[in-house]
């Protein structure tokens, strides 16, 4: 094998060679650069390749002849091995980046490109802390030189900055080596961790000078402005050097003298990390330039590593897999996006739009920010999963939450960038051009993600049984997007089938039924799809992401696969919503609240594994402390799905500015995703309550309380689908309510509930989709007197109505009437007259539904509209047919149910004497009111025909009967503003509070942000200042206790 | 003036550190157990009079290749950032020069190489060394380009000096790699007789090539900063 | 009086060094000024390092006629700081150098010393 040493050997030589060729031969001299990088990766990646295969032992390299403390001394170990083949990684396809800009900078840049990492390579290996301090030296005086590589007035200027700063950090470094050299007497790295500097007077203060100097490198918030100055003005090659490279570096350079520090390093190390991963989120926050805004999240990542690394006493053997996850995704993920930044060129996050010229980039684009929020399948997800577990287990709550708030946050800040890449306007951007050499680097930085994210997740024990075949299938529909719709559509349609049918025999019980409404309702809302022309590109991957996300969560046994399956589904359906027209900001917040609700079930899940041993999800039904929080985490953390009352602002635009089969989809199927979730945490941990406070009879309020104001929000909404949305907010509080109940009936009315919102979601939602398909408008005024156009329709809405509003005949009078039954027994009767006004409401939206659409006058454009397209109404129809046959025969629907809830809860069931339905405090019989109904229905209406019979057509538009062409201004016509004196009386209530909540908690927080980060005057003195404190502050804080002063 | 103020105090802070950090400084009686190995096996090890020499060159040679490597980085990167584009059209506002400044050079400038090329070949017996005969070399430039402002430098001539030499560095390196123990092992070429010019293997030949790259490279920088002095 | 000796001494006057070329480097407003500041800073290490390596009544460590080789070890200063300034100077005149190149291009494109003109990059 070629020795280490030749890796500098190489660097330098091919640096001091390049001088032949100054001017003559760029081309050449950037060949022959390239050569001694793909040497210097070659070399690292044997080595790596040694160690992983062939169990090669750390060797160590004396230089000189001589074995320390006399000479210096080079390690490589596996360790070693790994940082280096990453920097080298790095290095080489930065240069394959850089290509043209090297080019046309001339040899002396490729000179110092090549001494930077000559000088990472070096910082890795030696074990002198004298040479140590030597090629960080070179490393940023090398990256100094790169900064400038454009020589605008900007980055000569962020160069000066920086190298003042880098300066006084080294300058610093060198008075510690110094004083380590009296204490210690060497600098042989070994020797002085064998004399325990810490506990000699002085020696511990040296060391902390070592230390912080080090961390200083790490650009620590918020002694870290030159270093923001550099990212935002050097080229984004740049970018990914200092913030991949550099930093990966400098980090195993802080783990390598963390042990002369000892203990109390790791105590030190952990406050700098979480103050920097915090305040650098925070201020991302505010941040609209590209670069400046990755370089915040950078600093950001690596705080959180260093938080991790603080924080080893805790995570103990676990520790190398959480940092190492953490770091990989972060220096692939951030390389990949400094090096997007420098293709699409823009330097505002807003002119990211125009990314989507090439779908394939924003694919990338979503890898990389996917990956660095933490997402599945990338090892970040399984690192950060297992740093959860590990916190919860070792009882550091607040570590755990400072961690996921600070992700949270720059989740808020990736994922807004995110929307203006997919949403943004991006009519008047300019084009840009990619060239081959700058997107194979980002090509291969997003497959080692994935590639390394399946590795990852082979190393975790419990994520082993982990189901990649649904992600295999969007791979695949992926790769075949070319193809029109109706093949991917029907592949899809197979695809889900197929599963079904494979799976099927293992379901039982809960994950039966969810199955047939996650999957069963897939098939039927995809039937809808059909009607699209073209070739939808991009859709079915994603529509499939939240279908396996769904499966997932029915087929998950332990914690971490239910999680898994949470996440995909949240990817799947974030980007389905996002597809939508006026959808940016209604999926950015749908995005938020997931990704908080998602932290709150990881915190949940985290506490709940303390004490054990075991991932199962049964681990809630055994929990050892913490029951009742761990119980609050999880439900809030499902209720974000379930959009309850206060977590519900992301609901109505999501859905309502959806396409029109994935309104159904996210509405009908994918809420009952938080449902399933509640069932899963109700079964395993019962009855809750903090003190004498029972918890589910919160939720009982929360659920009524949603209910009513889901409604009275529909009731009012001029946009139909808008209308739709709300309605579904109100009809998951009934569901919540009923679960809340934790009694047979109340269960049976949440699950029968669940499965008849379902159909009649569905049902509204394609109708209503077909409508606004044809009429191009979702405001409710601008229709009217569609019922000739479109009778098909018609009969579904109608039928679709008379199921919300609960009204006999059909099955939405069952859940209503097992619901109230539920009530009685449990005897809590405010909440549940709360639940019974909300009913009445729902009277009001639907008939507004059926008037303002169908009844009344057709409007003039309206006058060629068609019915809806076939393959819109057939889903409906089919799902028609299951109504009406539910609601003849009730107990086909509730019994099975009941039989499933018999297990959990016995008490109070229903007697069934074929369909006649007996409970404690009455009797229903669906076959019998079925036929009632009908007979008087085919009474009136025969008697109403006979009636009218001799009346006169008159045409809408005929002039002599209607006098003059209903041609008003929108204001004044009857539909507008339909429920004027309720919502006087009563328009109080859903006056936005909780919008204007949420809006100003985001308002301040941006108002902090803009006003910590006014501290980066952009002045170098007062960069050097905040470098001067930083090390002041923290000695008080290390040592103001130990010393006198 | 708040701004001093606080300047002020956080020096103190660090005025604190610092002195905490020698607090436990009490001066040396004796050499510790390193220095003392340099000073007794260093003569028969590396075989240079000079023990600086021999830390710097041999035992850590490591550090001076690169403290070499750091001068050829600033020396390329100043010479990036004051490449001058369009030499021809350029006007510069020189300096006369003063009768004795002129004649003074003429006679030092010589001497000054000279001098310079004694300290670095003479780097393992005296004081001195590679790094101090190049900067005095390229003093003599400084002195030269002080009397006559407007001759141009060779930077052809440097870049070849400076990668001929930092190149053949590194070869030594690898050469002892290859035949002896280690990286920039000296006892390639035989240690000689202690104290005389020929001795301390390899450490000459080292200290000749950081020499001249060492002023190849001041000169370098020097050349360049005075070629964009009074630009208009 | 013990505390009043050559290597005290020079370790106090190198931190005095340090601190005054900090404060001037903080409080300065012309940029040459602060590069001198940096350079204090840098120079006060400097005597900082040298007088750590200081040996009571030793000499230069070089072998020559005023030392006997056999007896070097209780004749010479510690060998090793003066190697280690060495290569700390060199860095620092790197530095320097790249500041002061720097700053002569700051100044040949924008005409002005004064660092608050300088502050287009914040926040």
């Amino acid at each position: 094998m070629v020795g280490p040493i030749y890796i500098i050997a190489v660097a330098l030589g091919t640096a001091f060679s390049l001088g032949f060729f100054k001017k003559a031969n760029v081309k050449f001299s950037f060949a022959f650069m390239l050569l001694a990088m793909t040497f210097m990766t070659f070399i690292s990646g044997q080595w790596l390749y040694a160690f992983l295969t062939q169990q090669q032992e750390t060797i160590q390299i004396f230089t000189a002849g001589f074995k320390p403390p006399f000479s210096i001394s080079l390690q490589m170990g596996f360790y070693e091995a790994v940082f280096l083949s990453i920097i080298n990684i790095v290095g080489l396809l930065s240069a394959i980046y850089m290509y043209d800009k090297l080019k046309e900078k001339g040899v002396q840049m490729m000179m110092v490109f090549v001494l930077l990492f000559m000088g990472l390579n070096v910082v890795v290996m030696t074990r002198d802390i004298f040479n140590l301090f030597v090629f960080l030296e070179i490393a940023s005086i090398a990256t100094a030189g790169l900064i400038i590589l454009d020589k605008s007035a900007n980055a000569i200027s962020a160069g000066f900055k920086y190298i003042i700063a880098t300066a006084i950090i080294s300058g610093i470094l060198l008075i510690g080596i110094i004083a380590v050299y009296y204490y210690a007497e060497s600098l042989y790295i070994n020797d002085i961790i064998n004399s325990n500097l810490s506990f000699i007077k002085g020696g511990a203060v040296a060391v902390f000078l070592i230390l912080i100097a080090i961390v200083l490198e790490l650009k620590p918030f918020p002694a870290n402005g030159w270093a923001l100055d550099v990212y935002e003005a050097a080229h984004p090659g740049i970018g990914t050097i200092v913030s991949a490279a550099s930093a990966s570096a400098v980090i195993f350079v802080l783990t390598k003298i963390l042990p002369i520090v000892g203990e109390s390093g790791y105590y030190i190390i952990g406050i700098i990390g979480i103050i920097t991963f915090l305040g650098s989120n925070l201020l991302g926050l505010k941040q609209n330039t590209t670069n400046r805004l990755l370089g915040y999240s950078s600093i950001g990542q690596i705080g959180l590593l260093l938080t991790i690394i603080g924080l080893t006493p805790y995570l103990g053997d676990k520790t190398l897999f959480i940092a190492f996850g953490v770091l990989i995704s972060h220096a692939l993920a951030k390389a990949g996006l400094f090096w997007l930044s420098g293709i699409i060129n823009s330097k505002n996050i807003k002119g990211w739009a125009a990314i989507r010229r090439n779908p394939h980039l924003l694919v990338l684009m979503g890898t990389f920010i996917f990956a660095l929020v933490g997402f599945p399948p990338f090892p970040s997800f399984f690192a950060k999963w297992e740093l959860i577990m590990q916190l919860a287990n070792n009882d550091k709550i607040i570590w755990l939450a400072l961690i996921l708030i600070g992700s949270f946050i720059e989740g808020v800040y990736l994922f807004r960038w995110f929307g203006y890449a997919i949403k943004g306007e991006n009519q008047d951007l300019p084009e840009f051009k990619i060239q081959w050499n700058k997107i194979i680097p980002v090509i291969i930085f997003a497959l080692g993600l994935y590639a390394i994210g399946y590795y990852y997740s082979t190393l975790t024990g419990s994520a082993a049984s982990l189901n990649y075949i649904p992600l295999l299938f969007i791979l695949f529909l992926y790769a075949i997007d070319f193809l029109p719709v109706y093949i991917k559509n029907t592949i899809s349609i197979a695809g889900i089938g197929y599963y079904l049918y494979t799976i099927y025999p293992g379901l039982e019980e809960f994950n039966l039924i969810f199955a047939l409404i996650f999957l069963a309702g897939g098939i039927l809302t995809l039937l809808a799809g059909y009607t699209y022309k073209g070739k939808r590109q991009g859709f079915y991957p994603l529509v499939m992401m939240m279908f396996a996300g769904l499966l997932g969560l029915i087929e998950a046994n332990t914690t971490l696969e239910f999680f898994f399956a949470w996440e995909i589904m949240t990817i799947g359906s974030y980007f389905l919503i996002i597809r939508g027209k006026k959808s940016m900001t209604h999926a950015l917040s749908y995005m938020l609240f997931s990704v908080g609700g998602a932290y709150l079930i990881l915190a949940g899940f985290g506490l709940a594994h303390i004490g054990q041993s075991s991932y199962s999800l049964d681990i809630l039904a055994n929990v050892q402390g913490y029951a009742p929080i761990i119980f609050t985490l999880l439900a809030v953390g499902f209720m974000t799905k379930t959009a309850s009352i206060g977590l519900h602002i992301w609901l109505p635009g999501a859905h309502a500015e959806a396409e029109s089969d994935v309104s159904p989809m996210v509405s009908a199927i994918l809420l009952k995703a938080g449902v399933f979730g509640l069932i899963v945490l109700m079964l395993r941990m019962g009855a809750q309550s903090f003190g004498s406070f029972d918890i589910y009879y919160a939720l009982a309020w929360i659920g009524a309380i949603t209910a009513i104001m889901g409604n009275m929000m529909a009731a009012f909404q001029e946009d139909a689908k808008r209308l739709l949305a709300y309605s579904s907010v109100g009809f998951l509080g009934y569901a919540l309510f009923g679960l809340a109940l934790m009694s047979h009936l109340g269960w049976l009315a949440a699950v029968s509930l669940s499965v008849i919102h379902f159909m009649f979601k569905t049902l509204l939602f394609l109708a209503i989709g077909g409508v606004v398909m044809r009429v191009k408008t979702k405001e409710m005024y601008k229709m009217g007197g569609l019922i000739k156009k479109m009778p098909f329709t018609f009969i579904s809405v109608l039928m679709g109505i008379i199921v919300i509003s609960g009204v006999p005949p059909l099955t939405g009078f069952g859940g209503k009437w097992i619901l109230y039954n539920a009530v009685l027994d449990k005897g809590w009767f405010l909440p549940a007259g709360a639940i019974f006004f909300a009913g009445i409401i729902a009277f009001l939206y639907c008939f507004r539904l059926i008037h303002t659409i169908f009844l009344g006058q057709l409007k003039d454009e309206h006058r060629e509209v068609k019915e809806a397209p076939f393959w819109m109404l057939l889903p409906q129809y089919i799902i028609l047919g299951v109504i009406m046959i539910f609601s003849a025969f009730p107990n086909s629907l509730l019994k099975p149910i009941g039989e499933v809830i018999m297990p959990y809860f016995s008490d109070g069931a229903l007697e069934w004497q074929g369909q006649l339905a007996v409970s404690n405090f009455g009797y229903w019989n669906g076959e019998l009111i079925m036929y009632i109904v009908g007979g008087i229905f085919v009474i009136v209406f025969a008697w109403l025909w006979f009636m009218n019979r001799n009346a006169q057509k008159v045409k809408q538009f005929n002039i002599g009967y209607s006098a003059e062409r209903p041609s008003l201004p929108e204001t004044t016509h009857f539909a507008y503003n339909f429920f004027a004196p309720y919502k006087k009386a009563l328009g109080f209530l859903v006056s936005p509070i909780i919008s204007d909540f949420w809006e100003a908690v985001s308002e301040g927080i941006h108002a902090i942000a803009d006003k910590i980060r006014r501290i980066y005057d952009g002045n170098a003195q007062t960069y050097v200042l905040h470098i001067i404190a930083f090390i002041v502050i923290f000695y008080l804080i290390a040592f103001g206790g130990s010393y006198g002063i | 003036m708040v701004k001093n103020i606080l300047i002020f105090i956080v020096l103190i802070g660090f005025a604190v550190l610092l002195a905490n950090v020698f607090v436990g400084f009490k001066g040396n009686s004796e050499l510790n157990t390193l220095a003392n190995h340099y000073a007794v096996s260093g003569p028969e090890e590396v075989g240079s009079a000079n023990l600086v020499t021999a830390v710097v060159v041999t035992y850590r040679g490591l550090d001076t290749l690169g403290e070499v490597t750091i001068l050829f980085l600033s020396a390329a990167i100043v010479s990036f950032l004051l490449k001058i584009e369009t030499s021809a059209s350029r006007k510069r506002k020189l300096r006369t020069t003063s009768e004795i400044l002129d004649t003074a050079s003429k006679i030092l400038v010589p001497v000054t190489l000279l001098f310079g090329i004694y300290v670095f070949i003479n780097g393992h017996l005296s004081p001195g060394g590679g790094f101090q005969g190049g900067a005095i070399i390229a003093s003599g430039l400084v002195l030269m380009l002080l009397s006559q402002p407007a001759k141009e430098v060779s930077h052809k001539l440097i870049t070849i000096v400076e990668s001929i030499s930092g190149l053949s560095f590194v070869l030594i390196g690898v050469a002892g790699v290859i035949f002896a123990a280690g990286f920039l092992d000296n006892t390639l070429l035989s240690l000689g007789k202690f104290g005389t010019i020929f001795s301390a293997g390899l450490i000459p030949v080292i200290y000749i090539f950081v020499g001249l790259k060492v002023g190849a490279e001041l000169s370098g920088i020097i050349a360049n900063l005075q070629e964009n002095q009074n630009e208009v | 009086m013990e505390k009043f000796n050559l290597e005290n001494i020079s370790l106090v006057i190198g931190i005095l060094v340090i601190l005054i070329g900090l404060w001037g480097l903080l409080t300065q407003k012309n940029l040459i000024k602060i590069i001198i500041g940096f350079a204090l800073f840098d120079t006060g290490i400097h005597i900082v390092m040298v007088s750590i390596g200081y040996i009571k009544n030793g000499t230069a460590p070089i072998l020559d006629n005023a030392v006997d080789i056999n007896n070097a070890a209780n004749a010479v200063v510690d060998p090793v700081p003066q190697a280690l300034v060495l290569t700390a100077i060199v860095i620092g005149l790197g530095i320097t150098a790249l500041m002061l190149t720097y700053v002569l291009k700051m100044y040949q494109k924008r005409k002005s010393l004064e660092i608050n003109n300088y502050n287009d990059l914040k926040w």
